[in-house]
Parts: C-alpha cells; sequence; structure tokens
C-alpha cells in the first residue's frame, strides 16, 4: 500500500517535470464526458436561450465573435469588423473556406438571413440586441454590412455563438423556423458535429473533421450526460465518470468539498461573466412600506454583503458595489457608488431611519414588511433568513413568504402584489441587454417576467438610459453610467447585494477549455485530455 | 386513578415513554430560559462541529445553533401534533358519532364523504394542501387535521354502532332523554378509551407529518421546526453531519416516546385486551 502510494507520486512528479518540460503538449483525440443539467428541451439555441442548450450548441454553431476572459473579442466566423464613424455602418469581414456541416459553403448570405430572419423574429434576446439593424447588404460572399438605424454599440457584445449563432440559410429558409427539423438535428459550422440524442441519457457530438481552424479541435468525441440526481452527479464527478460540469451541476458545498479532499478536482469560476449574475432585493416602490428612498438605503446600508458570500455561497461571489456589475469595468461603465457596504453596518443603517422619522415602538420595530423569496432552492431561503435577523436589528419586522415558482412570478410580475423581493438577474454582456429592463420607466410591463417589478419610474434616468443605449463614444457612455449609477445609487428601487459567481467543477486533466469569457457556453475547440 | 397507574406502571416501556415525553416538554418548556435568543439568529460561525465555538451540538450553514433549534423546535413540533390532533378527533368524533348514532342515510352521506379523504394517500395529500395554501404554521396544521380526521370518525362510528343497542342507552330511550345527551352523556363517555389511544398515536403521526412538511420546503419559513432544520442540513450532509442528525434523532426518540406511550394507554384502558393477550 505505502510502496504502491510513493509509486504513485513518484510517476505524478515525472509527469510534472515532464509537461513542464513540454509545454502545451495539447494531445489530439479521447472525448470529454461531461454534465448537461438538465437535458434540454431542443438543440435550436437560435430560438431558445436555455441553459442546457447553451452547453451544447456553441460546439456545433459559430458565433461571429467569440469573447476572451477580458472581455475582449476573438474573431470566429468574422476576421474583423469596422465600424464607421457615426456608428451606423457596421461591416464584418467574413472567413473565407468555412464549411457547413453538410458541406455547403458558409457565406454572408447565412449571416444576413441569421440575423434579419431568424435572431430578429424568434430569439428571446435577438429582438433587443439587433434592434437597430434595419437591413444588412452583401456586396460579396464574404462581407457582410449592417445599415443601423442608430448606433449600438452594445450590438458587439452579442456576437458569441451563445448570443447569437449562425445558422443555415439551406435548411431554414422558407420555414417555420420555430418548428423546423433542425431544431433536433443541428447543422452547423462549429469544431463538433451532432451524431445522437439518447433522451434521458445523452447528447453525442463527433470532431468535425473540416473545421476551419487548423488542427482543431484536438478531441474526438464529446457526450453531454443528463443526470437529475443532484447527489448522483456529485458521485460522477468524485469518480471521474465525468470531467466536467458548469452552472453548479455540483452544488457549492460538494464543489468546495471535492476541491479540498481530490487532487484531481478543481474549481473554477472563470466563464460567467457574459451571464453576469447579480443578486438584489426588488422593492415595491408604489405602495407599501418601501416607498421611501430612505428606507431602501437604510436596508442596503445594514446588510453584510460579505457575510451572505462567505457562509451562503461558500466565499464565491463578489459584494455589489454599484447597480452596474464591476465586469463592465472592462468597457469603462462600472464606478463604486456609495450606499453599497460589503460588510454592513447597523448603526449607520439606523441612523438613516431616525433620520428619516422612523421611530422605533416598544418593541423596537418601527415597519413591518413581507419579505418574498425566489423560490430557486435553499440558498435564497438561507439568504431570507439572514436578511431577516439583519433587518430585524434596524427595526424592520419581516415575515419571509416562499412559494411555487409560477405562483411567485405572478405575484411579482403580474400582480405586483409584494413588498420586497429576494431575487437575482443576468446583467449579461453590456446594461442594455441586461440592465435596462430593470429600470426604465418603458419596462413598466404587466406580465413579462424580470422587468422592471418595482415599478419605478424616472424621466432623468430614462433619458439617460436612451443616450447610453445609442451613445458610440465610449468615453461619453462611460460618463453617462456614471450618471445613471448615481442616481440609482441613491434611488434604489432595486438593491444589488452580491455578483454570484457560478461553479465549474473539473476534472484537472482537462484542459484548455477556460479561455472564453463564454465558459461553458464556449466551443470547447482549443480543448483537450492530459 | 390509582388503578389505572398501576396498569399503567405494569407496562415498563410506556413509563420509559412517558420519562421521555416528559423530558421533551420540559426542555420545549424551558426553551426560552436556555435559548432566549431568537433560534434562527445567525452568528459568524458557520458550520462548527458539536462543542466548537460553544455551540452544545454544533452550528448550521448560517452559524445557527442547533441546540437551541432543538429546544424551541420541540415547542413547535408538539404544539402542532397536539392542536392538529385535537382538531381532528373534534371533526372525526362529530362525523363519526352521527353516522353511527343515526346509521342509514345520514350514515351513508357522512362515511362516503369520509372515504372521499381516506382513499387519497394522507402525505401526499398533505403536501397538495399545503402547496394551495401559502405554507405556513396554520396550513401545516389544517392539512395535518384535513388527513388525521377520518380515521377516527371510522373509530367512532364502529364504538357508536355498537353501543347504541345496548340496555343502558335503551333505557335512556325510555326514559325520554334527547338523543344529543344519549350521545354525549352516556355512549361517548363509553368509547372514550380507544379515542384516546388512537388520539396519542395521533400526535405522533402529526409530528412525523409535519417535519416531512417541512423537510420538503413546505413548513412555515418563520417558525423553527425539527424537519427545518434536518430540510436546511441536508445537502451538507457530507460536511456536517451534526445538523441533519441530532434533530432527526430528537424526531425519532419523540415519536418512539409517544408511541409506547399510546400502547400503555390502550393497556391500561382496555385491561380485558392486555389479559386475552
Amino acid at each position: 500500500m505505502k510502496v504502491n502510494t510513493l509509486v504513485k507520486f513518484a510517476l505524478a512528479t515525472a509527469v510534472i517535470t515532464f509537461s513542464g518540460a513540454v509545454a502545451h503538449a495539447q494531445q489530439a483525440g479521447g472525448s470529454l464526458v461531461f454534465l448537461v443539467q438538465p437535458e434540454p428541451p431542443t438543440m435550436a439555441g437560435y430560438v431558445s436561450t436555455s441553459g442546457p442548450i447553451g452547453l451544447l450548441g456553441p460546439k456545433i454553431y459559430d458565433g461571429l465573435f467569440d469573447y476572451d476572459n477580458d472581455g475582449q473579442m476573438v474573431p470566429v466566423l468574422a476576421e474583423s469588423v469596422d465600424v464607421s464613424g457615426d456608428g451606423k455602418t457596421v461591416t464584418f469581414n467574413l472567413r473565407k473556406g468555412v464549411t457547413w456541416h453538410d458541406g455547403e459553403a458558409f457565406t454572408s448570405a447565412d449571416v444576413q438571413f441569421t440575423i434579419m430572419d431568424v435572431l430578429k423574429k424568434v430569439h428571446p434576446r435577438g429582438p433587443n440586441s439587433f434592434k437597430e439593424v434595419v437591413s444588412i447588404d452583401t456586396p460579396d460572399a464574404h462581407t457582410a454590412v449592417f445599415n443601423l438605424e442608430n448606433p449600438a454599440p452594445y450590438m458587439l457584445r452579442a456576437l458569441s455563438s451563445y448570443e447569437s449563432p449562425m445558422v443555415p440559410k439551406h435548411h431554414l429558409e422558407g420555414q417555420d423556423i420555430k418548428s423546423a427539423k433542425l431544431a433536433n438535428n443541428p447543422i452547423g459550422t462549429g469544431p463538433f458535429k451532432f451524431i445522437e440524442w439518447k433522451k434521458g441519457q445523452y447528447i453525442r457530438l463527433d470532431k468535425n473533421e473540416n473545421y476551419w481552424k487548423e488542427g482543431r479541435p484536438y478531441l474526438d468525441r464529446i457526450v453531454g450526460r443528463f443526470v437529475p440526481d443532484a447527489s448522483t452527479r456529485a458521485a460522477a464527478m468524485e469518480k471521474g465518470e465525468v470531467l466536467y460540469a458548469a452552472y453548479n451541476a455540483v452544488s457549492n458545498v460538494e464543489a468546495v468539498r471535492l476541491n479540498k479532499e481530490k487532487d484531481n478536482i478543481s474549481v473554477t469560476t472563470d466563464g460567467y461573466s457574459m451571464i453576469n449574475p447579480m443578486a438584489l432585493i426588488e422593492f415595491n416602490t408604489k405602495e407599501g412600506p418601501f416607498t421611501d428612498a430612505a428606507v431602501r438605503r437604510a436596508i442596503s446600508t445594514a446588510i453584510d454583503r460579505q457575510y451572505m458570500i462567505d457562509t451562503i455561497f461558500f466565499g464565491y461571489g463578489k459584494p455589489a458595489t454599484s447597480a452596474l456589475s464591476s465586469n463592465f469595468a472592462a468597457t469603462g461603465l462600472h464606478a463604486k457608488m456609495p450606499n453599497y457596504p460589503a460588510t454592513g453596518d447597523i448603526a449607520a443603517a439606523n441612523k438613516i431611519l431616525d433620520d428619516a422619522g422612523y421611530k422605533k415602538d416598544g418593541d423596537g420595530v418601527r415597519m413591518k414588511a413581507m419579505f418574498d423569496l425566489i423560490p430557486y432552492g435553499e440558498d435564497w431561503k438561507r439568504g431570507g433568513q439572514y436578511i431577516q435577523q439583519v433587518l430585524g436589528e434596524i427595526g424592520i419586522k419581516v415575515e419571509l413568504r416562499y412559494e411555487d415558482v409560477p405562483t411567485w412570478l405572478k405575484r411579482i410580475y403580474h400582480n405586483y402584489d409584494f413588498e420586497m423581493n429576494l431575487n437575482y438577474f443576468y446583467q449579461l454582456s453590456d446594461p442594455v441587454l441586461g440592465v435596462h429592463r430593470h429600470y426604465g420607466s418603458n419596462m413598466i410591463r404587466k406580465g413579462t417576467h424580470f422587468v422592471n417589478s418595482s415599478r419605478y419610474s424616472n424621466p432623468d434616468l430614462d433619458a439617460l438610459l436612451s443616450s447610453g443605449m445609442t451613445e458610440p463614444n465610449a468615453e461619453k457612455r462611460a460618463a453617462v453610467y456614471l450618471d445613471i449609477q448615481n442616481i440609482l445609487a441613491n434611488d434604489m428601487p432595486v438593491v444589488n447585494l452580491f455578483e454570484l459567481e457560478f461553479l465549474t467543477v473539473y476534472n484537472t486533466k482537462f484542459k484548455g477549455a477556460y479561455g472564453s469569457a463564454m465558459g461553458a457556453y464556449a466551443s470547447f475547440s482549443d480543448a483537450y485530455i492530459d | 386513578m390509582r388503578e389505572f397507574w398501576s396498569r399503567f406502571s405494569r407496562n415498563r416501556q410506556a413509563v420509559l415513554g412517558l420519562v421521555i415525553l416528559g423530558l421533551v416538554v420540559f426542555v420545549a418548556s424551558i426553551a426560552n430560559l436556555i435559548y432566549p435568543n431568537d433560534p434562527f439568529l445567525y452568528s459568524r460561525f458557520p458550520l462548527s462541529g458539536p462543542g466548537e465555538n460553544g455551540f452544545l451540538l454544533g452550528s448550521d450553514s448560517i452559524g445557527r445553533d442547533v441546540a437551541a433549534g432543538i429546544a424551541h423546535g420541540a415547542k413547535t413540533s408538539l404544539l402542532i401534533g397536539l392542536i392538529a390532533t385535537l382538531a381532528a378527533v373534534f371533526i372525526g368524533l362529530v362525523f363519526g358519532a352521527f353516522a353511527g348514532y343515526y346509521g342509514g342515510l345520514v350514515d351513508d352521506i357522512l362515511m362516503r364523504v369520509t372515504e372521499v379523504f381516506q382513499t387519497i394517500p394522507s402525505f401526499i395529500f398533505a403536501i397538495l394542501l399545503v402547496a394551495i395554501m401559502k405554507p405556513s404554521i396554520e396550513s401545516v396544521v389544517i392539512a395535518i387535521t384535513v388527513v388525521s380526521w377520518p380515521a377516527v370518525a371510522r373509530l367512532v362510528r364502529g364504538e357508536f354502532l355498537s353501543l347504541k343497542n345496548r340496555e343502558f342507552v335503551q333505557a335512556c330511550h325510555t326514559l325520554g332523554m334527547g338523543d344529543f345527551r344519549i350521545m354525549l352523556a352516556e355512549i361517548l363517555p363509553n368509547c372514550l378509551s380507544p379515542i384516546i389511544v388512537i388520539g396519542s398515536l395521533m400526535v405522533a403521526t402529526a409530528i412525523l407529518v409535519e417535519s416531512g412538511l417541512a423537510f420538503l420546503g413546505l413548513g412555515d419559513p418563520n417558525v423553527m421546526s425539527w424537519g427545518f432544520i434536518i430540510s436546511d442540513g441536508r445537502s451538507m450532509l457530507r460536511v456536517a453531519w451534526w445538523i441533519c442528525t441530532f434533530p432527526g434523532i430528537a424526531i425519532l426518540i419523540t415519536v418512539l416516546a409517544i408511541n409506547l406511550v399510546g400502547e400503555g394507554l390502550n393497556d391500561a384502558l382496555n385491561p380485558r385486551l392486555r389479559e386475552r393477550s
């Protein structure tokens, strides 16, 4: 036994030394088995943004660009992009010699069709991302010229294969796009070809031998496995049956344990900056106890964000410092604001409420409220219980309410029958795509989920939001968003708590899949097994 | 009374059950004294093991004291068990008494209604009820009551059926007593003992159902209970075993104790049954 361990240790040392000597010795071959949770409804990433589609779709379809971990654009199907001085003409120079999995050539006509007839029409976020695109000219097979009504700088952040996959015109033209056969037999230009879908078990993709990128992909095969039970997923990871699990398919508590106990299992929080999830509290600003901004500021001041991250999410997360995520710092759209203390300040919060004239009664209670919790599992329940205690310390007595998802959605987004609500939002890759929907007066849309449920309406902010949407100059745009953040740090219709960090758990022999900001939603063309 | 006690104490296990139950009631009644703080109060020491950082039985994921939770949870569990049982016994008595005493059409109607409730698996029915109403202590009590009264109704009906033709009841009729008085003052006292026994066992079931509901996340999020602690610690079983284990033991011994006491009551109240066996 002991000798065995020694031999293993010696071998491991040898391998480490050896691999150090021949750095970047990516080897071709092997197959990757990874967790896809839950099973996707279809493979039509151009119709639905559902998470599990994102795990497999981008391996089959390419986008025009990818984004690296610093948020920089990486050419994929487009080799370069030129934006005209007025920001209204955007020219993509497409890669030559790219073919679809069925052998047909990829041309500018496919780009034109994808944007105008697919994404702008049936994609959930496409109508927003490509709102300003009036028409697309195709002067030759490798040039696509987007003609815009107004400048739309955020559009360049929505070109990944997850957000905007390029689809084959010859398989969709003249059909009803939502029900086309392509949904279950995807044909793309990506590094892997769709082979087989065993319902309830797995989806298998094989290497695309004619991929445009020389020598890629390294892997021969990718298998996405569906395992419905959480503890079975953790066990499969532990035993090495699967090598990769993203989007908390393995829960935080198990991930932390595996990371500690197993030498060959690691965790990373990279690969989620384009999703950009933010935990927050929405307030009803029209009726109930939270119509006064001072009370909302007091609540933001009292909450110990770091404590919530450390205890409830096992250290994964970053305290929010503004209405915008710090991931927008890459494009200069984030500034640290007051009223978002990382560790919470009960005394200051009490003072805000005292100054605003809310007196404590004999039991130390200033006001009572009902607190709804997002019904997405026990982490959120624990978060609610913590906040309940903290608010008790500043004299706000809250009762918790935890309902099923449809009832909760109806209460918050149809009936506005709530006072405060714990929730999280994807801020996505640009404020226009993920944040505007939360604050704009035009986003008070009764019955639409995850928009402005606070019914906060401020004409000054509306004006700033629309100029932020169309301002092509990066510096001027940053100034606009600085004003927006200042207004929101003062009015706080929504109190941002912390930037959630989803965890990817992976076996250390699976390498090369961590360089894209899209993380698990990337192509894996550079991934290999050591 | 002395005779009752001597028969009860003949069953050693019943006495043991009574002692344990007494202990649980004692802990529940002094919970506010030994743990004056809110049992939901978080601390800076999450996932401390038993004995660490001053936590007798460890702390949970946001640093709440498991021991304080168990003490305060005892109050909740016992209260829910008692109230739900009393309510179920009352409803069951009314249904069973009328059905058994009057028979005929009344019996048919009342028993068909009872059967509707009995044919639905009780725990699933309870889940459904709590899910429809919002999860709160009231809705949990209502759900437990709704699923447990039919058993009482059947039992009471049987007792009333067999007692209503006895001579002493007929004598009452000839004396000109009213129906209600006969049911309340004459028949009911004579069928009290099986009701007490089934009632005591129902308290145990009620505690189990409440824990089960809380475990599934359908408990009142504002009230500390044993099932709540277990449901909270379930996902961390491999990291922090103590969160689930101690409240689990508390449920186990409490339910066991109540069952033992119930059995003892059965022996004491139905002496002939015991002598026969």
